[in-house]
């Protein structure tokens, strides 16, 4: 099925409930292939449940969900790296025992070599290398054989990072990357991330308005669980509803 | 009659599994406290039905009276849920869930090797009292007062239990299901006391279900093995941390053995795991589980 | 503790582990299989030490599942058990040799962990303990009813295997020697076999699983399939350990599928060292020296065993060759 849509995620009603609580109420969304999109809102506006419906923790209780004109609703998170969408989490999900080039190194033999009970692993000396470019491109190269869990926090979200990119994403998916990151770190991250937008499509969750404003090329802004506005940066801005939500709300 | 036999037997081996039942659901109602709360799977709770099926014995030695035996046994079984809880069980909460399964399985072989040096490895009898001896007329037939009175007591137990979690702020505190919940903070409670109280609680039950399965079934050693293993198929099919789930699915079972046992006796044994498996295909999280929690 | 990798295993904790144990961890099999060469020497009898092999091989297969995975089974009685009484079966009812008879005994091992481990994959976490303990339980109760193949409460007898019948060479397992070392023979192959599995990209899996579960979804880890192949190897590896017992004792009791031999397993691991490689055969030592010793002067070794284990979960998580490691990495 060819794919007619210059959108390589879409999102068609979308609506999420849990119990009685609505937290995500028909929501229809575009995100433009190659492009760097953020999804904001504040806090409790659904953004962190649209992003864990979009990268397939679960599926939405009514809706469906589009990759390449290709429907993917209720498809297992276990498929998703192998299509080529990969994901980060808000609170930091690494392999806390293994060390960073371990990690990394699972994660780019969790596309080839799942079931393979028999060849010894340094055989694979290809992903070693690849694991090794990897923590480079995220400046982790001097912490090869560190723990993870004896990284700081900023490194551990930095190999958060690589080990979604292990699976050569076409799109990736990154709930608040700079969660819990002092000032320089969040420099660092947010520097990160442009130079990988400028290689595949990247779709943001953040909740400080300020730091995506200056990089995105458009804007998704959810309140209460419903899409509020938009569109680029300057569209956005110009939004008298979302000057509303936001500046009767305080700064961000 | 269906399926050839009269429906006054069916009836009757209806209360059968009833009462069977009953205590798989003072059983599972006591794991789904301690779990619930503590997220702690007691592998030893079946060593504590054994033990309050002991303390029947010799208490109704001292006593002489079944009634004061029934009340004093859950109390006694209870108290050494509570040293066991403060002294082996919480050092291990912060470890990681296996750990305090994994004790509670070591302690099992400690209360029943103790048991044995105590009181020898033969079973002993335990007398229903005399009140309670021979049958009622339940409108279908003849069925033994015991089994009819602990079906009741059961209910008497529910009911109390249910009251005591609805409506008081330590059942509050229990149902919220959490170790260290913000809602313990607000209500001024010291948590280290309430899982206390649910351990207590909950071996308490499972020593009750002893004492009362004791004219039923004999008492010796290892009578709690097999039983640990009828509570968890229980816990499994009902749900693992709901009382509407231990109760509804304790009677299940009970009743689907009992059932069994009239229709293909040599299946009875294997039926509740069949139960078990179907649960598992289609609902794993049990009857009444929580998504997330199973599956 | 991430030991899969022999590399891993020198950065125990982030510090290097020192001198001899650096190198055993290196050589891992061939050091197992080097002391297990020599050991019938070190034990006042072989019976002993053939239980130590057997019991030895039950714990590192059901490592694979709870060591490296993560993951607390109750049920692997069920696979021990099906591997002893199939074998047991073909020889006494069927007449099978020894060989065939064994890879029965495994197969049908195999077969147990792919049905129970089917039903029990469909539960999360602590649930899994409690799921595979009663599915376990119900093949005790099945086996157990099939009186006329299995001899019901009594065990099966009979089993005998004395002369090996190979070619141009006179053996027979009469010999205590010769029987520990034809046992030892399967079990060299195992422990290779085991340590293959590990090093290899699903003994990363294994690991990843261990570690962190999302995390490994997330990277395209199918966590319930996965888990299922790492319960049917388990499961192989266990039932060879009772395919050999069967041999070893001449009948299969009962108990070989009682969920208290789960609980063995359990604690022959924890002792030795959960997720080591040599955790397992250190474990079933301990224990297995310890209760001949022990039902010497009592017939209360239940009470021992019992109280040893809830010491060592309080005090020594980690297991005698796990807290050894520990220590020399200091």
């Amino acid at each position: 099925m060819t794919n007619t849509d210059t959108n390589i995620l879409r999102a068609e009603k979308v609506s999420m409930r849990f119990g009685g609580f609505t937290a995500l109420n028909d929501v229809s969304v575009t995100f433009p292939e190659g492009q760097l999109t953020a999804i904001i809102g504040p806090n409790g506006a659904g953004k962190s449940t649209f992003f864990n419906v979009i990268s397939g923790a679960f599926p939405p209780s009514q809706g469906r969900i589009f990759f390449r004109g290709k429907e993917i609703t209720g498809v297992p998170q276990h498929r998703f790296a192998r299509l080529g969408i990969a994901k980060s989490f808000q609170i930091t999900n690494v392999f806390p025992q293994l060390t960073a080039l371990e990690n990394v190194r699972f994660a780019i033999q969790c596309m080839s070599q799942r079931f393979n009970v028999w060849t010894p692993r340094g055989r694979f000396r290809e992903m070693e290398e690849q694991a090794a470019a990897l923590l480079q491109m995220v400046e982790l190269d001097k912490h090869h054989h560190r723990l993870a869990m004896n990284l700081a926090h900023g490194e551990q979200r930095a190999l958060e990072i690589a080990l979604a990119l292990a699976c050569n994403p076409s799109l990736l998916l990154l709930d608040e990357p700079t969660a819990g990151m002092s000032p320089e770190e969040t420099t660092a991250m947010m520097d990160l991330i442009i130079r990988l937008a400028a290689q595949r499509t990247v779709i943001l969750v953040e909740h400080k308005m300020k730091l995506v404003m200056g990089i995105s090329n458009r804007l998704i802004v959810l309140h209460h669980g419903e899409l509020l506005a938009e569109g680029t940066p300057d569209d956005v801005r110009a939004n008298d509803e979302v000057r509303r939500v936001y500046l009767g709300q305080g700064n961000h | 009659m269906i399926g050839g036999y009269p429906i006054e037997l069916l009836a009757l081996q209806l209360f059968t599994g009833l009462a069977l039942g009953s205590v798989f659901v003072l059983l599972a109602v006591g794991l789904s406290l301690i779990f619930g709360l503590l997220t702690v799977v007691n592998f030893a709770h079946g060593a504590f039905y054994m033990l309050g099926a002991y303390a029947g014995v010799f208490f109704i030695g001292y006593l002489g009276n079944f009634w004061l035996t029934l009340a004093v046994v859950p109390v006694a079984v209870g108290a050494v849920g509570l040293a066991v809880e403060r002294w082996l069980v919480r050092p291990l909460y912060g470890r990681g869930i296996d750990y305090p399964l994994m004790l509670t399985f070591g302690l099992a072989y400690v209360l029943v090797e103790v048991v044995r040096i105590l009181f020898g490895a033969e079973g002993m009898p335990f007398d229903a009292p005399d009140v309670l001896m021979g049958a009622v007329d339940i409108g279908v037939g003849y069925f033994p007062a015991y089994r009819l009175f602990v079906i009741a007591a059961t209910g008497v137990l529910v009911i109390g239990l249910w009251l005591f979690l609805e409506r008081t702020s330590y059942g509050l505190v229990i149902r919220a299901g959490a170790r260290d919940a913000e809602i313990v903070r607000v209500l001024g409670i010291d948590i280290s006391r309430v899982w206390l109280l649910v351990f207590g609680l909950g071996t308490g039950v499972a020593g009750l279900a002893g004492v009362l399965s004791a004219p039923m079934r004999s008492v010796f050693p290892d009578m709690g093995t097999s039983v640990l293993v009828e509570a968890f198929v229980v816990t499994v099919v009902g749900g693992m941390g709901s009382l509407a789930g231990a109760v509804v699915a304790g009677l299940l079972v009970g009743i689907v053995v009992s059932m069994t046992s009239l229709f293909a006796p040599a299946m009875s044994e294997v039926s509740m795991f069949v139960l078990m498996a179907v649960v598992l295909l289609v609902r794993p999280q049990g009857l009444f589980g929580k998504k997330g929690l199973m599956g | 503790m991430t030991l899969a990798n022999p590399q891993e295993e020198l950065n125990v904790s982030g510090r290097r582990l020192a001198g001899l144990v650096a190198l055993m961890a290196r050589h891992r099999v061939a050091a197992v299989l080097g002391f297990l060469l020599v050991f019938p020497f070190l034990l006042p009898y072989e019976a002993l030490a053939v239980n130590i092999l057997i019991y030895g091989l039950f714990a590192l297969g059901f490592n694979m599942v709870f060591g490296y995975m993560g993951v607390l089974s109750f049920g692997h009685a069920a696979f021990f058990g099906l591997g002893s009484y199939a074998t047991g079966i073909v020889i006494v009812h069927y007449g099978v040799p020894w060989l065939p008879a064994i890879l029965i005994g495994v197969v049908a091992a195999g077969i147990g962990a792919a049905v129970i481990g089917a039903l029990a994959t469909r539960t999360r976490g602590i649930y899994f303990a409690m799921v595979t303990l009663a599915l376990s339980q119900c093949v005790y109760y099945l086996v157990y009813q099939l009186e006329d193949l299995s001899g019901g409460e009594n065990g099966l007898r009979g089993v005998d295997v004395y002369d090996l019948n190979l070619p141009g060479l006179n053996l027979t397992l009469l010999d205590p020697l010769t029987k520990y070392y034809f046992v030892f023979a399967f079990v060299a192959v195992a422990v290779w076999l085991f340590s293959r599995i590990l090093a290899s990209p699903f003994g990363a899996v294994l690991e990843a699983l261990r570690e962190n579960e999302n995390r490994a979804r997330a990277c395209g880890i199918d966590v319930a399939r996965s888990k299922w192949l790492a319960f049917v190897i388990s499961g192989l590896f266990c039932g060879l350990a009772g395919a050999l017992n069967a041999i070893h004792l001449t009948i299969v009791p009962i108990e070989s599928l009682h969920y208290h031999t789960s609980g063995l397993a359990v604690m022959m691991s924890l002792l030795g060292g959960m997720g080591t490689f040599f955790g397992p055969f250190v474990g079933a030592l301990t224990f297995l020296v310890l209760e001949d010793v022990i039902t010497l002067v009592t017939i209360h070794w239940q009470l021992f065993v019992g109280a040893l284990f809830v010491f060592f979960i309080l005090f020594f998580p980690r297991g005698i060759w796990g807290t050894l490691l520990h220590w020399a990495s200091r």
